[in-house]
């Protein structure tokens, strides 16, 4: 049995209904991805796993066992806005964090030095919260929902607010936080990083799923509809071929949107009759492209 | 359990780092000391009180009765040891404006401190008297004249009438009523004798100070459970914190701390005000008051105590509950007016009851939960009160207060995932339901 079963629940807030039918297992050492637009529900839906909030239907189980207060100390959550106190010093409220979650204060004391010297911030252990620039403010939170080595972990937009540096060295920490085993539910709306560290995502939509499963399952069944191409001299007449809908033309190649796959090897065709080939290539549709069309559909 | 006492190490460690928290705690220390001196500093700037003489002139005109009015207060206040007036008639020139001009003359030299004038006899039987002095209103010399005239025109007059000095003796001989209290049945204070005015006294300061000691507590303390629970929301830090701790712990633990800030503060502003009184140039200030603590009675003082830390773990709970529902710091003031308010009018109905601790109004009082811890220090200091009538007092403030929990934990639970506009009644109330604590 998966250690995280999210098991069909719903949440009404006074009229409207926040989370409805969402169902979901995370694996040890699975980083599962939640997307969504704004208000889709991701929040709630992570706020119902942490048990901040009931759901009113459905129920979750942790290890096979339901929510109790003892499960406390085995999450670890990183909220999507600061959730720091801003006038007291790291330190102090880091091993405060740490000691409600069951760790000593000396290891609490020496699981921070590790974690700011690895992310290359020693310097802000004295310093207060509000003292600190938003990146550097985002690893703390960061470190605060980890630093005591939890099985479950909630992250919603963890990597809001870093540079691309501070991204990478983010994302290799929870590559290996995952590596160790943990559970981790993961939000974002960053398309990229979902491809790089889910294994499976769900796509919320107004409370409800629209997309589950697997990155690979769900890109499979999205029609490859576009083709890349780079070529020695330029090519014409390309948008003569039926079944192509438009041409792209980039700085250093085309891009040819397509209606159907079997398109593909005509256009291949019709470009070396006219030219020699540097790069030829079916695309696979993007997260980004099948979430925009999946919920910016729907929208309208 | 052990979260508990983080919470509350964490509370009291941040309190008492806090600038701003210091800061106010040491004027109100200063402010303390500058008090408790105040009626030191006084007398020494007024002259040491008994040491610096006022020399008061007259003009001392043959046998008129003016003349004879100022000899007789001269002799007077000759006679009152540690009078710090002295008369000094002076010789008239016959002409009243040239005598007046010798008195300014002199008063304007420093050699007197002010004169008197007389005019007209009245109906006293003295001439019309007016002092003047450079001085702004000074009525101390004013009324310290007016008693001696009615001593002399007192003595004057029995003197006439024939009396033997014995009988003068028996006139002026104090006569002294005792107030003694009495027990008419098995009553909450100590047994037998009932409350004498000593006792009473000494009660009447302690409940006074147990009264203001209460309010003080609970207005510092609520404010800053309200606005620290409140800091706690809009930082969000609350999110990190309930899926640390349970929301109970965490709130008891903070209510806590603030009851040990609480009272490091009031404590030590009672050291350093009776380190104060204690200092050698205060101590015999503090001799006249003839506090003798050993009077009072231990029953008081211990169901003061009770009351003082139920009624203070009660306000405080509500304070926290309240300081949950609302989001933004600027909105706190608003949300706890309700509860200032309550504590305002029960510290008021038990200062002002203090004369009449019997009345209807403080026996419906000492039993309304959110009053009882204020005004039934008075039944218990000053009335003859029931001990079946506390118990049941203290058990509807007991009831009150694991009401008061559960509610308020309830309240604190859903208010502080709650964000945006303070929430409605209606709104608190069904969120409330999809909360077990």
């Amino acid at each position: 049995m998966n250690p995280l079963v999210v098991n069909n629940v719903v949440k009404h807030y006074a009229d409207k209904t926040a989370v409805s039918g969402v169902q979901f297992e995370v694996s040890k050492g699975e980083i599962y991805g939640l997307l969504g637009a704004n208000g889709a529900g991701k929040t709630t839906t992570m706020r119902m796993i942490l048990g901040l909030i009931y759901p009113d239907q459905g129920d979750i189980r942790y290890n096979g066992k339901p929510y109790s207060n003892e499960l406390l100390k085995n999450f670890g959550y990183l909220p999507e806005e600061r959730g720091l106190y801003p006038k007291i010093r790291v330190s102090e409220q880091l091993i405060y964090l740490a000691q409600l979650k069951g760790m000593s204060a000396k290891d609490a004391d020496r699981s921070l030095k590790n974690w700011l010297e690895r992310f290359e911030v020693p310097e802000n252990y004295n310093k207060r919260v509000e003292e600190l620039s938003k990146g550097n403010q985002q690893k703390i939170q960061f470190i605060s929902a980890v630093i005591h080595n939890p099985q479950f972990i909630i992250m919603d937009e963890a990597f809001s607010g870093l540079d691309p540096v501070n991204v990478e060295l983010l994302k290799a920490t929870v590559k290996e936080l995952r590596d160790n085993g943990a559970s981790i539910v993961f939000s974002t709306h960053r398309m990229e990083h979902v491809e790089e560290l889910c294994r499976n995502i769900t796509i919320l939509h107004r409370s409800k799923e629209v997309i589950k499963g697997s990155v690979k399952d769900i890109k499979s069944k999205f029609p490859k509809e576009k083709v890349w191409l780079q070529t020695k001299q330029e090519v014409t007449g390309l948008d003569q071929i039926t079944g192509v809908k438009a041409v792209h033309r980039h700085e250093n190649g085309l891009e040819v949107e397509i209606a159907d796959e079997k398109v593909a090897s005509q256009i291949l065709n019709h470009a070396l009759s006219q030219t020699e080939i540097e790069h030829f290539q079916v695309k696979e549709p993007t997260l980004n492209e099948i979430f925009i069309r999946t919920v910016g559909d729907r929208n309208e | 359990m052990s979260n508990f006492w983080t919470v509350v190490r964490f509370t009291v460690m941040n309190k008492l780092k806090a600038k701003a928290f210091l800061i106010s705690t040491l004027v109100f220390l200063l402010i303390i000391s500058v008090v408790v001196n105040i009626p030191y500093i006084v007398m020494q700037f007024q002259g040491g009180g008994g040491d610096k003489v006022q020399t008061i002139g007259y003009i001392q005109d043959g046998d008129t009765l003016a003349a004879t009015t100022g000899q007789q207060l001269e002799q007077y206040f000759a006679n009152i040891e540690g009078s710090n007036l002295v008369f000094k008639g002076f010789a008239t020139s016959g002409n009243a404006a040239s005598d007046e001009e010798t008195l300014k003359s002199e008063l304007n030299a420093g050699e007197l401190y002010s004169y008197l004038q007389f005019g007209e006899v009245t109906e006293s039987g003295f001439p019309e008297i007016s002092v003047k002095s450079e001085k702004l209103l000074d009525y101390s010399v004013a009324s310290q004249i007016e008693g001696a005239l009615q001593v002399i025109r007192h003595n004057n007059i029995l003197s006439e009438a024939g009396l033997t000095d014995q009988q003068m003796k028996e006139l002026q001989a104090p006569i002294v009523v005792d107030a003694v209290q009495i027990k008419g049945s098995l009553s909450a204070g100590n047994e037998g004798e009932g409350k004498s005015a000593e006792e009473q006294g000494i009660n009447m300061g302690i409940i006074y100070f147990i009264i203001i000691f209460l309010f003080m507590a609970v207005m510092i303390s609520g404010q800053m459970i309200a606005s620290e629970v409140t800091a706690e929301k809009s930082s969000r830090v609350m999110e990190v914190l309930i899926t640390s701790v349970s929301p109970l712990t965490s709130m008891f633990g903070k209510i806590t701390g603030m009851f040990l800030i609480v009272i490091i503060q009031l404590a030590s502003y009672l050291a350093v005000g009776a380190i104060n009184l204690s200092l050698p140039h205060n101590a015999d200030m503090l001799k006249e008051f003839n506090i003798d603590l050993s009077v009072v009675d231990p029953m008081l003082l211990v169901f003061s105590g009770l009351y003082f830390l139920a009624g203070f773990f009660l306000f405080a709970t509500l304070y926290a509950a309240l300081g949950s529902i609302v989001s933004r710091t600027e909105d706190l003031g608003n949300a706890v007016m309700p509860m200032t308010f309550i504590s305002l009018a029960g510290f008021y109905i038990a200062i002002f009851s203090i004369s009449t601790p019997d009345s209807l109004l403080v026996k419906i009082c000492s039993h309304i939960p959110l009053f009882s811890p204020f005004v039934m220090v008075l039944r218990l200091g000053l009335t003859d009160i029931a001990l079946w009538e506390v118990l049941i007092s203290f058990a509807i403030l007991i009831v009150t207060i694991y009401l008061a929990v559960v509610v308020s934990a309830k309240i604190y639970r859903t208010g502080v995932l709650m964000y945006g506009k303070r929430p409605s009644f209606k709104e608190l109330r069904k969120a409330m339901k999809a909360y077990k604590i």
